[in-house]
This record gives structure tokens, C-alpha cells and sequence, in this order.
């Protein structure tokens, strides 16, 4: 079964099919017809709404001033025009309406269709990540059953129920992208090779190819839990992973609360016959909706108000198609509509921080080899080193004024500055009036943002850069390893030499045993993070195992520091004006004469292992294959890690740097164009 | 108001393919209101709501928006003193601050970049103007469109910004790549009448006069 087939799961940015009339030049998100058009009698097009695998969805008014959406199905053309006859007539609350097909002068199908600017049940899911309250799920999936209850009573099967199709029309739960619904009819109820719905929702049978009513009560189980929990029972790295725990694994329903947990537990039944046998059986066994909810489907009042959440930055979901959405990818964000929770950022920081962005994106896309990229690095670090004593303290100052200024400003401005003023005799100047009610901040800190950030970063990492890429038999595995670490001691030999010339800079002639021990050790290294990196390679995992599993491996990457220096007889010099951060701090067993002892190689190394997620410099699908910033940290981490533990300074840094690039460079990395090729 | 261009109309409707709508609003002062089809008074925002026909008014005063409520008008939960109490009430609109017109509409306002004073109203309510709009965009000299967070019009998928300007009392725009404006290849920068047609590199969107 391959997930792909299914029209639903096309990218957004597949162009239309080329026989229709004559498109634009090809551009991303370019649509066929621009706002002010009328190619269909009627309706003057306002914009563009989204691109599906069958075509475009617009945002289009009648000439008596009716808005509607104007599908323009372009692709399988019969197969989706037979589902969209088929629910032509059908009317329900909680279904979106469809309202005609029609046929511009080229030849063109259209469908004409309800217009919801609402939220879809994917935003609601998200914004409440530990799930949602059961008044507000009972809502949704009352709704929800409604509509599917009513499909199955007129023959048609969903097949795509997942919350990205569902919306909140003003607290009426509406169901939509039933377009591509089917009959049930023994005839069809197998043997059909597409696939289809998405695979999050999608029932184990759908992989032998029955699709009747019973994969829409699965999908209503998934999605019962997915409100409750807030996310999805069976989740993987990969479609293959996830398709094969919808066929056998058991959901862990444990955390759901009674009567729901028997509930979504029979509808997520493997055997489609142990299932409730229809949405109405399903909507039965749940408990009825509060009597304070008016009407069916109608969401509490807390969560009807569909913008309350677009203003706080959430996206609305597209209710006539899913858009973007990858094999890996669940969430259909369609329109991007103004988002952004406004951030007061503190100017000065933001300065920085595009600029720093903008640097990195410069170096990210100059056309240069990675031999070059390392030549310049190499060079940039020898004139920073040079130049220390000369930007060091002048940093230092900066950010003593910076400290003091962000003081100072915190104390003046309002975290918040929301005022009103109320009536006054004179009429108040703007300033005054803003000084006049400050409410308190509600942003979160900065850093807990940052964070977040951060961990969003990953997360669409991992979800949407198809980690399918880099799965690999253990065999090609075990070869791409072999040749990582064999490209790593070269590059390690070159950083080595790069390193010398460094150290030479700063006055300190190194012996050849001493490089000799920088290059061994480098070597080490490196096979040291490419070695678990690659077992790793393409799952998530926690970050707090894997760097106490590096830290150990830094422990014994410690002793054998340890060892090569009594092998190379070698004494590590000082950089005096390097020296360590505190003094006393360390205890006198981890140096005799200024000399290093185990101890201390040990202790450095390990938690120069422990602070660093060594493994994501190795991640195929790092950002760019050399990263600067990555390098940066590395280093500077390595500097404090030696200034604290009183290590002869700068070793530890150039060390860490080594290992660095040699880590980045000799891993495999996917071009972002391969991974766009796939997502599409 | 002219649409051809020459004058900057007081109001323009900016439709953005995979974007939204935006209902943009370029003078210093606009009323906000029930709308009241083909009457030279209806309001700069008509909202379909339970409000009057001039309900409140903000008006953007430097780098200052002030709210003056003709009727029921509340800031953060606080209530406006109305215009017929004799007094000159004003309330000052900071980013973020909420805007309850009436029994039941809720706005909510933005003022996403710093260094420019155009300002975003949201609708924090069901409500809507008419034709539906994501947003009203209260521009001053530039209305930013792009990815970046805090672009005026927030373009998740655009690779570029694109600027909307005033200058000399017309409409221009600009971007870095190339586009076309009505058809015609411009680079940097060009003037937009008031039912152009623009589309780029990854964009696309069309003005509608008011």
C-alpha cells in the first residue's frame, strides 16, 4: 500500500495538471486564475485559498454577494466529481455544504461550496497539547458522529475523517472533505488498490483494501483519543512504522478517563467486526452532550470563538482540502493567515539576532565547497585567537553596558504596555496616556520562548523532514560509517594542521608529539560521536540518555587521553591568558605540577561529552552540512568546560573544534532538495 | 477616494492567494461600525455586528493609536467613556490590547513592527466585515507583507517581503526579486493603482478599490 497514491496526501505545492487552460509560469503557490476574475458566470474570485493534489480552492463572492469556495478540480477528475455528485444533496448541520458543480466556457469543472473561515479541529488539538477538556471533546466528537452518522445513512463512507478536515464554524462543528467519499457497495468494498485517508487514522483493514463504515469509527477512536490525550495513539518516524503499529500494537488508552477509555478502545479495535458496527452505535455509547450546549454539535462557548486563537498566533486549517501534508505529517495548515503573537522583543537583542540569522543564512547558501567553507572558518578562527586580547575586554564591557541598559530598561518599561485612559479634562498627550494603566506581562520569558522555539524546531525536524530518507538497511549503514570515519581522520589530519598554525599564532610552537596527540585524539573523538550518532541516526530518542551514554563514552575517552599523553610523554602548555575561570575550585588530585593527572582528564572529557548533543552534528538531516553556529558553541563550550576544570587552555577548545568539524563533514547529509523531492 | 491611482484611496481590499483577505484602512482616522449598504456614511470598517453605524473611532496620532467610542467602546475591559459625556475620552490602544464594540465584538489590536506605525485589528470575535476579511490593516506610510513574524500581513510561505508604500500621495510597492504588476515586469519598485493585479517569484495578490 503506498500512502502516496491517495490524492489527499499531494503536496501543496503540486502544480495543477497541464491540460487545462494555459498556467502561469511555474512558481510556488501561483494559482491558475488571479483575484477579480470571473472565469466561472456568477462569481468574481477574490484569491486563492490552497492547492490540492485535485486542484485549487478559491475564495470567491457571487454577483448577489454570496460568498462561497470555488473548487476547480483538476486532477482524477472522475473520482472526484462521482463523490462530490453523490453527497450533492446531502444536508446536514455538521456537514460542509456542498452546493453545485458547474462548468466554466474552457471546459472546467467547478464545484461550489460553503465558505468556513473557521478553526479546524487540528488548531484546537494543537493549542492544548495535554488535551482538551471533555465537555469541549464530547462537543467535537458528538458533532463529528453526527455528521459521519448521517454519511453512513446515506451509503458513503468518509474515508478521511482526521481533524484537519474538521472545523468549528462558529461552534458548529462542520466535517468536510468528503469529496472524495465512496459508496459502499460489495463491489468496492475490496479490491481497490488506492489507498487512502491518512495514516494516522487510518484502520489496519484499509491495508487489505476494505474500506467500509468501520474505518470511520477507527478514525473517530483516534480522534477521541488524540482530544483527550492530545496526541495520536500510534505515531512513528516513518509511515511504514506507523502503519505497522495500526496493524499490531495495542493503544494505551490508560491515561483515558471512564466511560471513554472502553469507548475509544472498541472503536480502535483491530477487527473491524469487534468495532461498533456504525457512527450511531458509537455516538450512543458516549455520554450525552450537557443540555447547555444548544444543538448538535455546538462547541462550549470557551472554544467557538475560532479567532480568539488565530489572533494568538494559530494558524486556520483549510476546510475544503488538506494542503502540505507528507506522509509524516498530520497537521494540514492551509491558510496562513496573520499570525505571530506579537513578541516585545528588546531591540538591541533582535538587532543582533537578525544579524546573526541573516549571517547565517549567507553562509549557508554561498556557493562554496566544504574544503573552502573550512578554509575560511580555519582562518576566521586563527584571526579571533590573535586578536583575543583585543575583542575579549571590549565584549566584556558591552555587556556590562548591555546588563545595566536591559536594567534599566525592565525597570521603566511596562513588561506590558497596554493602557487606556479614562476621561480627563484636558485632552491627554499620547504619551501620558500610555503611562496611565499598565497591565501585567503575559508573555512567557524570553528564554522559556527560545526554548520553545527550539523544541518546535525539532519536532518539524524529525515530522517533516522525512526521516524515511535516512533509514537505512543496517548493512548500508555499517558501510556509511566506515566511510565517515575513515573521511573524519583525514579531515581531522588537515585540522590538526589547521590547529597548529593556530596555536603557532599565539606563541605556543607545539612538538609533534603534542599534535600528534591533538590528531589521535581527534580521531577518537570523532568515531566517538559518529559511531552512536549513526546508530541513532533517523529517531528521535531523549536527549537525557543519550548524553549520559555520551558522557560515558567521554569518561573513557578521558582515559584514553590520559594514556596517550604518558604514551607521547607529552606536557599540555598553558595559555596564560586562558587561564581558568575560578580558582580552588578543583581538587588537588587532578594536577601534579600544573601537569593534568586522570582525574582530571576524565572529568573534562566527560562533561565536555555530557554538555554537548554531539549526535546532532552527525544528523543527516542537520540544517546545513557544516554549521557555523554549531562549531561556535562547540568551542566555546570546550573553553569554560577547560576554564572551570583548570585544563591547560586552549587545548580542549581546539580539540572540541577538531572533533567538530570533522564530525560534520565526513557525515552523510541530505540536501534540502532531496528532502523537498520527497515531501512532494 | 480615487481608484486610479493618482490619490492614495482612504480604503483598499488586498487579497493575498494562500494568504487571506485584508481590508486595508490608509487614513489617519477610521470609524468603525455596522455597515450601511450604498450610504455615503457608512463606516472606514463596516463589521457585521450589533454596533451602530459610527460606533468608535481610532485615530493614529505620531507613533500613538487612540480610540474615541461614539458608543459602548471597552479597552482591556475598561470602559471608554463615550463622546457625548462631554469630556474628551481617549483611550491609547498598545500591542495586544482587546477591543470590545457592543454586547458581543471583540477586536483585538497589533502593532507587530516597532519601527513603522501601521497597525493590525484582528477579529477576536465570530464577527466579520463584509466581503469576510482575515484582518483590517491600519497603514500608515508601509504595510509589510512577508514570513517574518512581525510582517503586518504574516506570509508563512513567501521567500521575500514584500513593502506597500505611500509616496507623493500614491501607492507603490517593492521587493527585492522581480515582479509584475498588471502584467508589466518591474524591477525594485512600482505604482499601484487601486485594482492591480501583482505577482512574484512565491506570490501574488490583487487590490480591490473600496
Amino acid at each position: 500500500m503506498n500512502p502516496n497514491a491517495s490524492p489527499l496526501l499531494k503536496s501543496a505545492a503540486d502544480s495543477p495538471d497541464a491540460g487545462a487552460a494555459s498556467p502561469p509560469a511555474a512558481a510556488n503557490r501561483r494559482f491558475l486564475y488571479a483575484g477579480g476574475t470571473r472565469p466561472l458566470e456568477g462569481y468574481t474570485l477574490k484569491r486563492g485559498v490552497g492547492q490540492g493534489g485535485f486542484g485549487e480552492i478559491y475564495y470567491a463572492v457571487s454577483d448577489s454577494g454570496k460568498e462561497v469556495a470555488l473548487k476547480l478540480i483538476r486532477r482524477n477528475l472522475e473520482v472526484e466529481l462521482r463523490g462530490i455528485r453523490q453527497c450533492l444533496n446531502l444536508k446536514h448541520p455538521n456537514l460542509l455544504n456542498l452546493f453545485d458543480i458547474r462548468q466554466d466556457d474552457n471546459g472546467d469543472t467547478w464545484v461550489v461550496m460553503e465558505y468556513v473561515g473557521g478553526l479546524s479541529l487540528q488548531d484546537a488539538i494543537d493549542a492544548q497539547p495535554g488535551g482538551m477538556p471533555i465537555d469541549e471533546a464530547l462537543a467535537w466528537i458528538h458533532g463529528i458522529g453526527a455528521a459521519v452518522a448521517y454519511l453512513h445513512d446515506h451509503g458513503i463512507v468518509h474515508r478521511d475523517l482526521k481533524p484537519a478536515n474538521i472545523f468549528s464554524d462558529d461552534g458548529i462543528v462542520k466535517v468536510g472533505d468528503y469529496g472524495l467519499s465512496k459508496f459502499i457497495s460489495c463491489s468496492r468494498r475490496s479490491g481497490h488498490t488506492e489507498s487512502i485517508g491518512t495514516v494516522h487514522y487510518m484502520a489496519p483493514e484499509v491495508a487489505n483494501g476494505r474500506y467500509g463504515k468501520e474505518i470511520d469509527v477507527y478514525a473517530l477512536g483516534i480522534i477521541l483519543y488524540e482530544m483527550l490525550t492530545g496526541r495520536v495513539p500510534f505515531d512513528g518516524e516513518s509511515v511504514g512504522e506507523v502503519l505497522m503499529k495500526h496493524l499490531t500494537a495495542q493503544p494505551d488508552v490508560s491515561m483515558l478517563p471512564e466511560p471513554y477509555r472502553g469507548i475509544a478502545a472498541k472503536a480502535m479495535e483491530k477487527d473491524p467486526e469487534r468495532r461498533y458496527r456504525s457512527a450511531n452505535e458509537f455516538l450512543a455509547a458516549l455520554p450525552p452532550l450537557p443540555a447547555a450546549l444548544p444543538g448538535t454539535g455546538r462547541l462550549p462557548s470557551g472554544s467557538r470563538g475560532p479567532k480568539d486563537q488565530t489572533a494568538n498566533g494559530q494558524e486556520k486549517g483549510n476546510p475544503y482540502f488538506s494542503m502540505g501534508e507528507g506522509p509524516g505529517a498530520r497537521a494540514a495548515s492551509s491558510e496562513t493567515v496573520i499570525a505571530a503573537t506579537a513578541i516585545e522583543e528588546e531591540p538591541i537583542l533582535r538587532a543582533v539576532r537578525e544579524a546573526w540569522t541573516k549571517l547565517v543564512e549567507q553562509w549557508n547558501n554561498a556557493k562554496l565547497n566544504p574544503t573552502a567553507k573550512v578554509l575560511i572558518l580555519s582562518g576566521a578562527i586563527v584571526v579571533l585567537l590573535l586578536s583575543m586580547q583585543m575583542w575579549v575586554p571590549l565584549c566584556i564591557v558591552s555587556l556590562i553596558f548591555y546588563g545595566i541598559y536591559r536594567c534599566v530598561r525592565w525597570m521603566v518599561l511596562p513588561a506590558n504596555k497596554t493602557a487606556t485612559a479614562s476621561s480627563v479634562e484636558r485632552a491627554p498627550s499620547p504619551p501620558e496616556l500610555a503611562k496611565t494603566v499598565a497591565a501585567p506581562a503575559q508573555a512567557p520569558p524570553m528564554a522559556a520562548q527560545a526554548a520553545k522555539r527550539e523544541r518546535e524546531h525539532w519536532r518539524r525536524h524529525y515530522e517533516k523532514s522525512l526521516p524515511a530518507l535516512v533509514l537505512r538497511a543496517p548493512r548500508e549503514r555499517v558501510a556509511d560509517l566506515l566511510g565517515s570515519m575513515l573521511l573524519s581522520t583525514l579531515v581531522a589530519a588537515a585540522m590538526t594542521a589547521v590547529m597548529a598554525m593556530a596555536l603557532a599564532f599565539r606563541d605556543i610552537e607545539p612538538a609533534a608529539e603534542q599534535l600528534a596527540w591533538l590528531f589521535a585524539m581527534s580521531v577518537a573523538g570523532s568515531w566517538t560521536v559518529l559511531v552512536p550518532s549513526k546508530w541513532w541516526e533517523g529517531t528521535k530518542g531523549e536527549s537525557m540518555p543519550r548524553r549520559f551514554f555520551m558522557m560515558v563514552l567521554g569518561l573513557g575517552l578521558g582515559v584514553l587521553a590520559w594514556l596517550a599523553a604518558g604514551y607521547f610523554q607529552i606536557e599540555l602548555p598553558y595559555d596564560h591568558d586562558l587561564g581558568p575561570i575560578f580558582n580552588g575550585f578543583v581538587p588537588k588530585s587532578f594536577y601534579a605540577n600544573a601537569s593534568p593527572l586522570l582525574p582530571a582528564y576524565v572529568t573534562v572529557f566527560g562533561t565536555l561529552f555530557l554538555l554537548i548533543r554531539w549526535w546532532r552534528q552527525a544528523d543527516p538531516l542537520r540544517s546545513t552540512r557544516l554549521s557555523i553556529l554549531s562549531l561556535v558553541v562547540t568551542v566555546l563550550i570546550a573553553g569554560v568546560i577547560a576554564g572551570l576544570w583548570h585544563f591547560p587552555q586552549p587545548w580542549l577548545p581546539l580539540l572540541a573544534a577538531t572533533i567538530s568539524v570533522s564530525v560534520q563533514l565526513s557525515s552523510p547529509w541530505v540536501h534540502p532538495r532531496e528532502r523537498a523531492a520527497a515531501r512532494s | 477616494m480615487e481608484c486610479e491611482g493618482k490619490t492614495v484611496a482612504k480604503n483598499f481590499l488586498l487579497w493575498i492567494d494562500a494568504v487571506g483577505g485584508f481590508w486595508v484602512c490608509t487614513g489617519e482616522t477610521v470609524t468603525i461600525g455596522q455597515p450601511d449598504e450604498g450610504c455615503e456614511s457608512s463606516p472606514d470598517v463596516p463589521i457585521l455586528g450589533d454596533l451602530l453605524h459610527r460606533h468608535a473611532r481610532i485615530r493614529r496620532d505620531g507613533e500613538c493609536y487612540l480610540i474615541e467610542a461614539i458608543r459602548d467602546v471597552r479597552v482591556d475591559g475598561r470602559s471608554i467613556p463615550r463622546v457625548d459625556a462631554g469630556a474628551k475620552p481617549l483611550a491609547a490602544l498598545a500591542d495586544g490590547c482587546r477591543i470590545e464594540l457592543g454586547p458581543s465584538v471583540r477586536l483585538r489590536f497589533r502593532r507587530p513592527h516597532a519601527l513603522t506605525g501601521t497597525a493590525r485589528l484582528e477579529f477576536a470575535s465570530h464577527h466579520h466585515t463584509q466581503p469576510t476579511v482575515s484582518a483590517v490593516i491600519l497603514m500608515a506610510d508601509t504595510c509589510i507583507l512577508g514570513p517574518r513574524p512581525h510582517s503586518h500581513i504574516v506570509c508563512r510561505h513567501w521567500t521575500e517581503e514584500v513593502i506597500l508604500f505611500k509616496h507623493d500621495n500614491e501607492l507603490f510597492c517593492r521587493t527585492k526579486g522581480p515582479m509584475q504588476i498588471d502584467g508589466v515586469k518591474i524591477r525594485d519598485r512600482g505604482r499601484l493603482q487601486y485594482d492591480s493585479q501583482v505577482t512574484g517569484e512565491c506570490f501574488s495578490f490583487n487590490l480591490e478599490p473600496l
